[in-house]
């Protein structure tokens, strides 16, 4: 009974180290709601660190492109996201046109994109660390200097 | 004397009290100042369309000097083919800074007017062209009596110490960094308005998050 109550304890605590590690990096959530009757619906999260993992199984000279591209802009790029986490909630780009509304926006630490047009509304929103770390990770893909 | 003495430690535990909570507020204030933004928005009331554009003065001053790109960099533009070496604009700024508030220059023709003024600290620039008429698609709609109105209107309001920071130095560099810096400590203010037939632009700063103002 006791070796059983220590191996739940063991399973229950493996669980939640496991959960903490992969939540650890926030979630990415997209959501498509096409408007027109049947259309589709998908609601997706992801842990953010699925990114960080899967960039690692995608061939290095796939990404050597991208990586030259986006090695100049780094120390950019690095300066903009730390300047939004350490920003408050903010609605950085707003556009309203007759039939569509766009918002770019930092919420809770994560970039948020929504669109809501007559055929469809799209939301996507990912953790700003994991963008950084999945742009440091494309850098590094590229040939050394 | 022994009432004295408590008397006297009870003043000084007053004014230490005062101090410390002066000091408190004090703190509190500085640490309560509030993130300044500038916002863009553009509005063609026609069209029925607006865009909506707030950065932090913050990030902008953090991540500009990180460009390096044609004329930018950190931080800095670089002014080529721009002779001032017989005119010391500082000097010049100084000294249009010190004088009172004033309309320096007038030019009025048949469609067009230009004032430069200084007021309460600002250089204030006001363009108004009746003539203008640059939105294309507002040629196609002069049936329209609502939007019938033509012409173009600027107005733009700069602190003096926003252009004190932007002024060209030895190396004819204008200081984007500085000027963001000063504009941050500037008070809220309405930079930019440009009214032309249906658009309007507006650009402000102010510590909204979301240009709701």
């Amino acid at each position: 009974m006791i070796l059983l109550a220590k191996l739940a304890l063991g399973t229950l605590g493996t669980v939640v180290a496991a959960g903490g590690v992969i939540s650890s990096e926030g979630f990415v959530s997209v959501r498509v709601h096409e408007k027109k009757p049947g259309g589709t619906h998908v609601s997706l999260i992801l842990p953010a660190m699925v990114i960080d993992s899967g960039l690692h199984f995608v061939p290095k000279e796939n990404l050597r492109d991208a990586a030259e591209q986006v090695r100049p802009w780094l120390p950019t790029i690095h300066a903009a996201i730390d300047a939004m986490k350490s920003e408050g909630d903010t609605t950085f780009v707003e556009v309203r046109e007759e039939n569509q509304h766009v918002t770019v926006a930092t919420r809770n630490g994560a970039i948020v994109v929504d669109v809501d047009d007559d055929g469809e509304t799209v939301h996507v929103s990912t953790p700003l660390r994991a963008i950084d770390n999945a742009i440091d990770q494309i850098a590094a893909a590229g040939p050394k200097n | 004397m022994n009432k004295r003495l408590q008397l006297g430690a009870v003043l000084c535990l007053l004014v230490g009290v005062v101090v410390m909570g002066a000091v408190a507020v004090k703190k509190t204030a500085a640490a309560s100042t509030p993130e300044k933004f500038i916002h863009v928005r553009v509005n063609d009331v026609s069209k029925g369309e607006m865009v909506s554009v707030n950065l932090p003065l913050s990030l902008a001053e953090k991540v500009i000097p990180t460009i390096h790109n044609g004329n930018l960099h950190n931080g800095k533009v670089t002014i080529g083919n721009v002779d001032m070496q017989d005119v010391d604009v500082r000097a010049l700024l100084a000294a249009v800074a010190s004088s009172p508030d004033n309309e320096f220059v007038t030019v009025k023709e048949k469609d067009q007017e230009v004032r430069v003024a200084k007021s309460k600290g600002n250089f204030i620039i006001h363009v108004t062209d009746l003539n203008s008429d640059s939105d294309e698609s507002n040629k196609s709609d002069k049936s329209d009596k609502k939007y019938e109105k033509r012409g173009q209107k600027v107005d733009i309001t700069i602190p003096i110490s926003v252009v004190n920071a932007l002024v060209p130095n030895e190396k004819q560099e204008l200081d984007l960094v500085a000027a963001i810096h000063a504009l941050s400590n500037a008070s809220e203010a309405l930079l930019v308005t440009v009214h032309d037939g249906t658009q309007e632009v507006r650009i402000w700063i102010d510590s909204q998050n979301d240009g709701s103002k």
